[in-house]
């Protein structure tokens, strides 16, 4: 049975309400904290909706070194997991050397982009527009 | 850790201080903990000395160790109180604008931590605040470079730095070396990591000529008054290494506190920081190797992100400012790649320093 409201539901009232109600009264010398307090509700906010959307954008990433091994209907902790094996095995690829003669420009493309994705839920401001 | 200095501990430290400045009696006014100290412990003391050659009443600082487990996992990068102390005395005596060192204390019984004591300097530190100007501030920037220059005509030869170490292999492969090892299998995992890394070793430069380096020398590490320079801080990351990197530390992006058309640390563009630097350092600025350590810069800053985060997951140290330091990464990743891209992309060739765009102006930084 699904819990009303659930996790996403209660956070997203927590963020507006610390936000709307509490952050305009914070004095000054916690002012700071309370900014720090706001930017991970926010981040936490971001990473719960959009967990599986970053994967894909992961995924569809390496699918330009990977193509293969990327696949669209992965979901959760597979999606996670299949992204992590797909890093590991560029990482050392990258580490052997690889790319050092050919291939960097789509391997830059590729990091580029997951870069982007990651930054869409740590820190959406600096998305490229 | 308790309070460092309490009704027990306080006789303790004042019978030592007097010892080391040849007063006859000394009492300490404890004023607080100071910011800036996400490694350090800084607080603020006055010194009331009776007799002897430092008789009077001084503002200063008291720097100490953080605790054992801090020491553990985040404080990799740093070097000890009693090295950090014998560099602010080689700085200062070179005519660096360092805070005065007073004294260092090496033993336990005293506070239960290693610490040294420093002149307080006044002035503003906060890098959102230092480049808040209407102008570009070319004096500024230039003098830092001065003192930079200053500060590089230390080396291995200079008196009391016997005990800081000298790189094994060269300063660039040594600083690969220590990012992969204070990323540890995040460099497996994390494939923008694994290219920096990967590219800072195709690029190394030979070893060269070494210099004592700051190694936080940026906007946010120096006071400011009335828009001169009062004091450059935070000397823990301290050691020799190549002297553009620095320079490249400097100016990477991190440091500009959203002021990108302002290369050098957010002040002005890098050629007044350069003519300074070149002005006292009796060297040549090598645009190529400032690019190059500006690629290190942005690895360091992701490894040195990670420890930070590192910190808080461990639980030796639950602090929110670390948990979202470890958060920085992907912002971190962004600059690192855009960097990398801007020296073109072909490993045999980087292409210089001034080939880099001007950036984005509209980016701020957030809490």
């Amino acid at each position: 049975m699904r819990t009303s409201p659930d996790a996403q539901e209660l956070l997203s009232i927590v963020a507006e309400t610390f936000r709307t109600d509490l952050l305009p009264h914070i004095p000054p010398a916690q002012r700071y904290t309370a900014l720090m307090i706001a930017n991970a509700l926010g981040i936490v906010q971001r990473e719960l909706a959009g967990a599986d959307p970053a994967g894909h954008a992961m995924l569809a990433a390496l699918a330009l070194l990977y193509g293969e091994d990327a696949d669209d209907s992965l979901s959760g902790a597979d999606l996670r997991q299949r992204v992590e094996a797909l890093q590991h095995r560029l990482c050392i690829e990258i580490a052997a050397g690889d790319f050092d003669h050919d291939g960097q420009d789509v391997l830059m493309e590729c990091l580029e982009e997951i870069v982007q994705a990651r930054l869409g839920i740590a820190n959406p401001k600096l998305l490229r527009g | 850790m308790g309070a460092l200095i309490d009704g027990e501990s306080r006789p303790r430290l004042e019978s030592w201080l007097a010892g080391a400045t040849g007063a006859t009696r000394v009492s300490v006014a404890d004023e607080g903990t100071l910011g800036g100290g996400a490694i350090s412990l800084n607080l603020a003391v006055t010194l009331d000395i009776d007799g002897g050659p430092q008789a009077g009443r001084h503002a200063c600082v008291l720097r100490a160790q953080p605790g054992a487990g801090a020491a553990a996992s985040g404080m990799k990068a740093s070097i000890s109180k009693a090295q950090e102390f014998a560099v602010l005395r080689a700085a200062f005596g070179a005519g660096v604008a360092a805070p005065e060192p007073i004294a260092a204390c090496g033993d336990p019984a005293v506070l239960g931590a290693d610490f040294y004591i420093m002149r307080r300097a006044e002035g503003v530190g906060a890098g959102h605040k230092v480049v808040k100007a209407d102008q570009p501030q070319r004096g500024l920037a230039r003098e830092l470079g001065r003192q930079l220059g200053r500060l590089h005509k230390a080396g291995p030869d200079t008196p009391g730095l016997e005990s800081l170490p000298v790189p094994a292999v060269s300063p660039a492969l040594d600083c690969v070396h220590a990012y992969r090892d204070w990323l540890g299998d995040l460099a497996l995992r994390d494939a923008v990591l694994a290219w920096g890394l990967r590219w800072l070793e195709i690029h190394a430069p030979p070893p060269g000529e070494l210099a004592l380096c700051h190694r936080d020398y940026r906007t946010g590490n120096y006071l400011v008054k009335d828009g001169g320079l009062t004091a450059i801080l935070d000397w823990e990351f301290a050691g020799f290494s190549d002297p553009m990197e620095d320079l490249g530390w400097f100016c990477a992006r991190s440091w500009r506190f959203g002021r990108h058309d302002r290369e050098a640390g957010g002040l002005a563009g890098r050629e007044d920081l350069y003519a300074g630097y070149e002005e006292t350092s009796g060297r040549r600025v090598d645009p190529q190797a400032v690019a190059y350590w500006e690629t290190a810069a942005y690895m360091r800053w992701a490894a040195i992100a990670v420890l930070q985060g590192r910190r808080h997951t461990s639980g030796e140290e639950p602090s929110l400012e670390l948990a979202l330091t470890g958060r920085m990464l992907p912002e971190i990743e962004l600059d690192l790649l855009r960097h990398i891209h801007s020296l073109g992309l072909t490993a045999s060739s980087p292409a210089a320093a001034d080939a880099e765009p001007s950036g984005d102006a509209d980016e701020e930084r957030v809490a």
